[in-house]
């Protein structure tokens, strides 16, 4: 059993786990791990921006942290913890400025400062871009700048579990996915930054390793996972392929249409149009295809035709690319298909209520990024905001354990023996999964998606997520018996993607349940059957727990502030 | 009856001989090679190996050669593999006898050339990011985040756009100058290196440093303007004309 030591673990390399592996590196050994080569990771397909009040455009001038703070909490349907949305907002322009001075090639204006555009729910042109490809431009100086640091990776490693002794973290168990070697990391701290869970549905703009690895291991090692019924579902993404197509679109000007040619977005939200928050329009979308005003009733139109050749090819070069490789269509001449699809995991893991932020209830344990639940989105994400929740916390974990000094570990008897036996846990797995007779794993996934995108989707009742809890209780028992082979080790992905649905089906129980007990319409989470907002009783985040006898619920409450609770309407 | 969609896949366990397998696959509309590779996977046999991320072309993970075409598995159409124009003048990729493929039937999957093979389509893309790490490409400033941002005019942030674009998935690596020199940086790496000696705001010093990491042996001198790089890349990074551009603009003795 091969053991690595550091002092530090960050699990994920995206944008959060990049960063903060970036700040602790200037005086810890750390290692990145990642099932990816770094700039495979999801962060790189984030295409409109990141938000900052920096106020570089005319119509802009005015904005500021506050405002920008304003709109998050509104946006959130009051469910974003207020003090954390505050300093989120106040270190956004530095954090854009620094991104900038690490050699982010940011689309520019006249004036030669970074570029902002319009995004749906904000009050100014807040959302800084390097044209419609903003995440793999970060991604990659993000990168740059770790190889300039000698960041130290290990990429191909696979996060299996996570290892502790008592209540306190002591290292993850891996899988070397070359070799399909076991092998554990041993450190005091481990930061989870490995994204999102959006393949739980199978209508989905997620890249295809979002699966949640972080939050299953968490979750399995007893930290329980906060606000997972809130799902963001992106108004416009490809009708075929449900690839992205970015709010910055409709941030350039683009239209809505609907098949009687009206922008019936002045129905429900007539001041913002195409640019209210992102839960309004996907409802919107959805309920036009719904009464049949939808096209082969699965889409609507995204018109950017009137904007011009010359103004697609500059602002949304990627768009357009992506139009004509994946639905053989040129938006210049031509509406694009759209349809709402899984976009974001606002819920993930729980952090604490009282302490600093990203921390988890395990200790040592902190997560960051799309993996955590901080809460800055609350009940729905405004477009801009997620790149930024990236890297402002990962600079922030790198700080704040630097300062904390390195952890101590238990005695080297009790970390052997929670090694040993995470170890034999897995190879026991394997063996299992050899001989078990069930299904194969690409059965499960499926009716987990279908299951999701059915009946935990834009629009919720009581009877259907009761159905879909069941189901997805019953395909559980069913994965305990799934069958693949595991005697081959190198490169298996079969036994990778199994691993993958471990994590997943036990995120996508965890979805329903909390979507079935939230008696109310908030932000992302539509019920039809109660479609108004109850804060009396229900202005408090979920957390789910695992337990011997299932799941069980308890709540936490929501950090208010200055923001007085108000209707909100676009 | 539902229509199958033939594949031939190379194989090849580490440290055993390399083959070819055979698979039928449903045809579905819109179905990308990616797709089909997954369809096998999760259907046929579950230790076929790939790299995949993204699904929307914008990871740069799931570079193979189909029907002797570097391209991105995820970008490409299954029903249109047979009708698609190929890019002109491509090198031949040789990976073992293919006597028995049926062209005109079969779709051919191979892996990314002039890369070492370790499972069926996964290669080892050590040495594309030592070449890539070796040109130093990143902004040598201290890190500031006081305001306001350091200025660049929009015409010289555009550019280098094209530049910035590149996903290092690989496919330029298809060049005949790779396949017979180890050591050549390779175009990925000398368009890495150009991103930045273009960029206007990186340092002279820094500048300077990476014009003398592009033009050592192994880097421009070396390239023999085959141009099969800008062929493939598909991205339209060019990579074959920013390396004409280092040589024009950016000669070492200037």
């Amino acid at each position: 059993m091969k053991v690595e030591k550091f002092d530090a673990i960050v699990v994920g390399a995206g944008l959060s786990g990049l960063r903060a592996a970036l700040e602790l590196s200037k005086k810890w050994k750390v290692a990145v791990i990642s099932k990816v080569h770094p700039v495979r990771s999801h962060s790189g397909a984030a295409q409109g921006g990141i938000n900052a009040s920096l106020g570089n455009t005319l119509e802009g001038k005015d904005d500021t942290a506050e405002r920008h703070a304003y709109d998050t909490v509104y946006g959130s349907d009051y469910l974003a913890d207020q003090d954390v949305v505050q300093f989120m907002c106040e270190e956004a322009p530095k954090i854009v400025i620094e991104f900038e001075s690490m050699g982010t090639p940011f689309s520019r204006l006249d004036s030669g400062l970074i570029a902002q555009r319009p995004f749906g729910g904000a009050g100014y042109p807040r959302t800084c871009y390097a044209a419609d490809k903003t995440g793999h431009a970060l991604l990659h100086t993000l990168y740059e700048q770790c190889i300039r640091k000698e960041v130290i990776f290990f990429d191909e490693f696979f996060l299996i579990d996570l290892i502790k002794v008592d209540d306190q973290i002591t290292g993850i168990l891996s899988m070397d996915m070359a070799t399909g070697e076991l092998i554990i990391f041993r450190s005091g701290y481990v930061i989870l930054a490995t994204g999102g869970f959006g393949r739980t549905y199978k209508r989905s703009t997620n890249a295809i390793i979002n699966t949640g690895d972080g939050v299953g291991a968490a979750f399995r090692a007893g930290v329980p996972m906060q606000d997972c019924e809130f799902v963001q579902f992106h108004p416009t993404t490809l009708y075929g392929t449900n690839i992205l197509i970015t709010e910055g679109a409709r941030g350039e000007g683009g239209y809505l249409f609907n098949n009687k040619k009206e922008r019936f977005m002045k129905n429900v939200a007539s001041k913002a149009m195409e640019l209210a928050p992102r839960d309004i329009v996907a409802r919107a979308i959805e309920t036009e295809i719904q009464e049949g005003r939808g096209f082969e009733n699965a889409y609507v139109h995204l018109d950017l035709t009137h904007l011009g050749a010359e103004r697609i090819k500059e602002r949304l070069p990627g768009i357009r690319e992506i139009c004509i490789d994946f639905a053989g269509i040129d938006p210049i001449n031509e509406p694009i298909p759209v349809q709402p699809g899984q976009h974001y995991s606002m819920g993930g893991i729980a952090t604490k209520f009282d302490g600093r932020y990203c921390e988890t209830p395990l200790a040592g344990l902190y997560a960051v990024g799309e993996t955590a639940s901080i809460s800055v989105h609350g009940a729905n994400r405004l477009g801009g905001n997620s790149l930024l929740e990236t890297s402002v916390f990962g600079r922030y974990i790198g700080r704040l354990l630097l300062e904390k000094g390195l952890a101590e570990l238990p005695s080297i008897d009790k970390l052997e023996k929670a090694e040993e036996a995470a170890f034999t846990g897995i190879e026991d797995l394997f063996n299992q999964w050899n001989t078990n007779s069930g299904k194969r794993p690409v059965e499960i996934r499926d009716e987990m998606g279908i299951v999701l995108d059915t009946k935990v989707g834009v629009f919720r009742t009581e009877i259907a997520l009761q159905e879909a809890c069941d189901q997805l209780a019953a395909l559980q028992k069913e994965f305990e018996n799934v069958q693949i082979p595991t005697s081959e080790r190198e490169f298996n992905f079969g036994i990778l993607r199994n691993l993958e649905l471990r994590n997943m089906i036990d995120i996508a129980a965890v979805t329903a349940y909390a979507a079935l007990w939230r008696k109310e319409s908030r932000g992302a989470h539509s019920r039809i059957d109660y479609p108004t907002r109850n804060d009396k009783e229900y202005l408090v985040h979920s957390l789910v727990f695992k337990t011997e006898d299932g799941l069980m619920l308890k709540t936490k409450p929501v950090k208010l502030g200055k923001f007085e609770i108000k209707e909100r309407v676009y | 009856m539902v229509e199958v969609q033939k594949f031939l896949i190379f194989r090849k366990r580490p440290d055993e001989k390399a083959r070819y397998e055979r698979y039928e696959v449903p045809k579905k509309k819109g179905m990308t090679i990616l797709e089909a590779l997954f369809y096998i996977q999760d259907q046929l046999d579950s230790t076929l190996a790939f790299r995949y991320s993204c699904r929307g072309a914008i990871c740069g993970s799931c570079s193979v050669v189909v029907d002797k075409v570097p391209q991105l598995a995820c970008k490409t159409q299954v029903s249109n593999v047979k009708a698609a124009k190929k890019p002109p003048k491509l090198p031949e990729f040789n990976y073992g006898d293919i006597s028995d493929w049926i062209q005109e039937e079969e779709i051919l999957i191979e892996p990314l050339p002039n890369m070492e093979i370790i499972k069926d389509l996964v290669v080892d893309m050590n040495p594309f990011w030592e070449f890539y790490r070796k040109v130093e490409p990143y902004l040598e400033s201290e890190w500031s985040d006081e305001a306001p941002e350091s200025a660049q005019s929009s015409e010289d942030a555009k550019s280098i756009e094209h530049l910035v674009y590149c996903i290092l998935c690989g496919l330029c690596w298809s060049c005949p100058v790779n396949a017979t020199n180890k050591n050549y940086l390779g175009p990925t790496a000398l368009a890495k290196g150009y991103r930045f000696i273009a960029d206007t705001r990186i340092s002279d010093k820094h500048r300077e440093k990476i014009i003398e990491k592009v033009w050592q042996e192994n880097g421009v001198p070396s390239c023999e303007k085959y141009f099969v790089c800008n062929r493939v890349c598909p991205k339209g990074v060019k990579p074959g004309t920013a390396i004409k551009q280092i040589r024009e603009k950016w000669s070492k003795n200037e």
